[in-house]
Parts: C-alpha cells; structure tokens; sequence
C-alpha cells in the first residue's frame, strides 16, 4: 500500500525569498533556517510524490467558475504568474505532476465524500511557488497540485476543510503499490492584505499564538470548532488561507505537530508544522 | 451582478499589461458598454478606491489593481491605504 511520509503546512509570503536573499532581519534569518529544516525534512521521508494544498489568489479560478477542490492532472506544473514575478521578483518553479495519483484522488474521491473538480490546464501561483522553492528547490519531485477556494466566499467551512483532508489520507492509503507520499500545505496565520488593518507583522497574534498552540497538542477537532469564518475574519481579510492547515490536521488525525512561529518585525507571521511519520513521528 | 464585474475588470488589469496601459491611457473607453452602476463607472475611472472598498470590490483584487495603475506616488499610496479604507469596516465582498 502507498505510505504517507511526511506532512508540511508552512506559509507562502511572497515577500519573503527577497527577505530572506537579503538577511533582512533576525525572524526572517530564523525563517530561513526553518525552511532549509523543512528541506532537510523532506529528503529524509525519501517521497516518491508530493501533494501540494494551496489557494489560488484568483488568478485562474475565479468567480467565473470557483471550485472549492480542485486538482490539476495535466503533465506539468509551472508558475509563479507573470505578474507576480514581476510584482515580488519570484523565481520560477516548474516539475512534473504524477498524473496517475492525481487520477486517483479524484477517482477515488468521490468514494470518500469529496467531489473533487479536477484541470487539465493551469498554472501554480507564489502560493504554490514560494513554499516549493524553499522546500524542493531542486524541483525533482513530481507533485499533485490540489487548490482549495479560501478567497471568494462562499468558502467551505473548517469541517469541510479537515473532512477533505482525512479524506485525502485515507485515498492515498487505500492505494495499490509502495508509493512514498508527502504532503505540503501552503497557507497561513493571521493576514490582511489591502484592508484596514495594514499590520507590520500578524493581523492579529492572539489568533495565531492560540491555533499554534492548539496545532502543537493535536487539538485538530478544536481548531475546526475556534475557526468559524467569523474568527477567521476577524482575524484578517485574507485569514481564510488558515484552512490549507486546517485540511493538514484532517490529515494528521490527533497528532501533535512540531511547530515554529516567528513574529517579524517587518512583514507577516512566518509559521510551519511539521509531522515527520517517516520518523515516527505523527501519532 | 456589477460587484462581480467590478471584480473582473480590476483582474483584467492585474493580470494583462496590455490592459492596464488601456486603462492607463483611457479608463472611461476601457470600460464603456459593461453592465456598471453610475457609481462603480465613476469610482473604476477616478481610482476611487475607498468607494470601491465601500461598494464590496474584493480587497485582494483592489490592492492589486490600484497599486497597479495608481498615477501618483506609490510611497503616498501605500502610507494612506488603509487609513482610507477603515471608516468603511469589512463590507461583504460575496458576488
């Protein structure tokens, strides 16, 4: 049976490469040395295939036609978009997809409640781009990109995001053969972006020293209840990117996680959490 | 149905170049003939972004299309941003 390896959730600022190239302060370098560990991390589960969770920032799923799961099952992903290359000087990343699983989670989906709505034509932005180039620069590892609607609302609530995630587990589990997966997820804390609240650093601390802590026990079920789109909002207009964690601890089941949160002084909270089960770690 | 196009035009311009230089150089022709209210019109050709905030514009789209086409300083914009969006709360931004 295919074998879950290692499970990331980590954050996608697009600010941050440029942070981090210029060492621009002592949270930031301890960004950096978190995303060489979570580097380090994901050579040592050895995956033969990542699973990449993150939004897109409406550049390609719009109001026109939103899904709130959908996976990209075309031979290769590639981004970041033209103009957020230019906007925050992205590197480009560009890797196979492994077609046959994500065939599968969709197939495969629908026997486990989740209608998966799936592409064969798209591009991964910096919310896929940004992580990816900390986590896998060498861009050797296919992965199955699966994007989640966190920003035009309707948005599924915290229940339907950890009910996908452990749907998500269970699909790989139940597959045929030995293949080696891992997960990442991109999301984050507490964020506004062009809104009101212009914060030098979290939008709002309390919410995310709270869910950090509550990640930290394996609290999952309590998370989910704390994480109304009404908290979430509250804690930035753009906090709904929490969710992409939220499906981790779906995914996780009642696991504690390692987890690290820096307040930076300059730009928003850079977080992760880590569940090494190559290493025994995740239950 | 209007917010959902206010939406539209400023991704347009986000995402093309070619359309923000044809709204740099003539927002009224840019967005003539497309289902706006009189208020949307007027606020999309001015830059009117708190009114555009006001009237549900998605904020993430917003930022993007003003830091995208703003004629002034940039340093300016970015200083009093927020500030001008505050008396205006969260509106809803659903389509």
């Amino acid at each position: 049976m295919a074998k879950l390896v290692e499970i990331i959730g980590v954050t996608h600022n697009p600010f941050l490469p440029g942070l981090i190239a210029k060492n621009a302060e002592p949270t930031v370098a301890a960004a950096a040395e978190d995303y060489k560990g979570m580097q380090e991390k994901m050579v040592q589960a050895k995956p033969d295939v990542l699973i990449v969770v993150a939004s897109d920032h409406l550049n390609q799923w719009f109001m026109d036609n939103m899904p709130a799961f959908i996976v990209g099952k075309a031979p290769v992903a590639e981004g970041p978009f033209p103009w957020e290359a230019r906007s925050f000087g992205l590197a480009p990343y560009k890797t196979p997809v492994d077609v046959d699983l994500a065939r599968s989670l969709v197939r495969d989906g629908f026997r486990h409640g989740v209608d998966f709505a799936f592409s064969e034509e798209f591009m991964i932005d910096h919310a896929f781009t940004v992580p990816l180039n900390f986590v896998r620069p060498q861009m050797d590892l296919p992965i199955v990109p699966v994007w989640t609607n966190v920003m035009a609302p309707p948005v599924p609530p915290a229940e339907r995001f950890y009910a996908v995630g452990r749907a998500l587990r269970e699909i790989v589990e139940g597959l045929p053969g030995n293949q080696r997966v891992a997960v990442l997820s991109s999301g984050h804390l507490a964020v506004e972006v062009g809104g009101p609240k212009r914060s030098t650093y979290s939008a709002d601390p309390d919410f995310d020293r709270r869910m950090m802590e509550l990640i930290k026990a394996g609290e999952g079920e309590t998370v989910v209840k704390e994480a109304t789109w009404e908290r979430l909002c509250k804690a930035g207009n753009v906090a709904a990117g929490f969710l992409n964690y939220v499906l981790l601890l779906g995914l996780a089941g009642k696991a504690p996680s390692a987890t690290g949160l820096h307040f930076p002084e300059s730009t928003a909270a850079v977080n992760y959490m880590a569940w090494d089960l190559h290493n025994g770690g995740g239950k | 149905m209007s917010r959902y196009q206010v939406d539209k035009i400023m991704r347009q311009i986000v995402l093309n170049p070619a359309s923000a230089e044809a709204f740099q150089k003539d927002a009224a022709g840019f967005i003539k003939g497309l289902d706006l209210t009189d208020q949307e019109r007027e606020a999309l050709i001015k830059i009117d972004y708190p009114t555009l905030y006001k009237l549900g514009a998605h904020h993430f789209l917003l930022n993007g299309f003003v830091m995208r086409v703003w004629p002034g300083d940039r340093h300016a914009l970015m200083a009093e941003y927020s500030k001008n969006l505050a008396p205006h709360g969260y509106p809803d931004v659903s389509t």
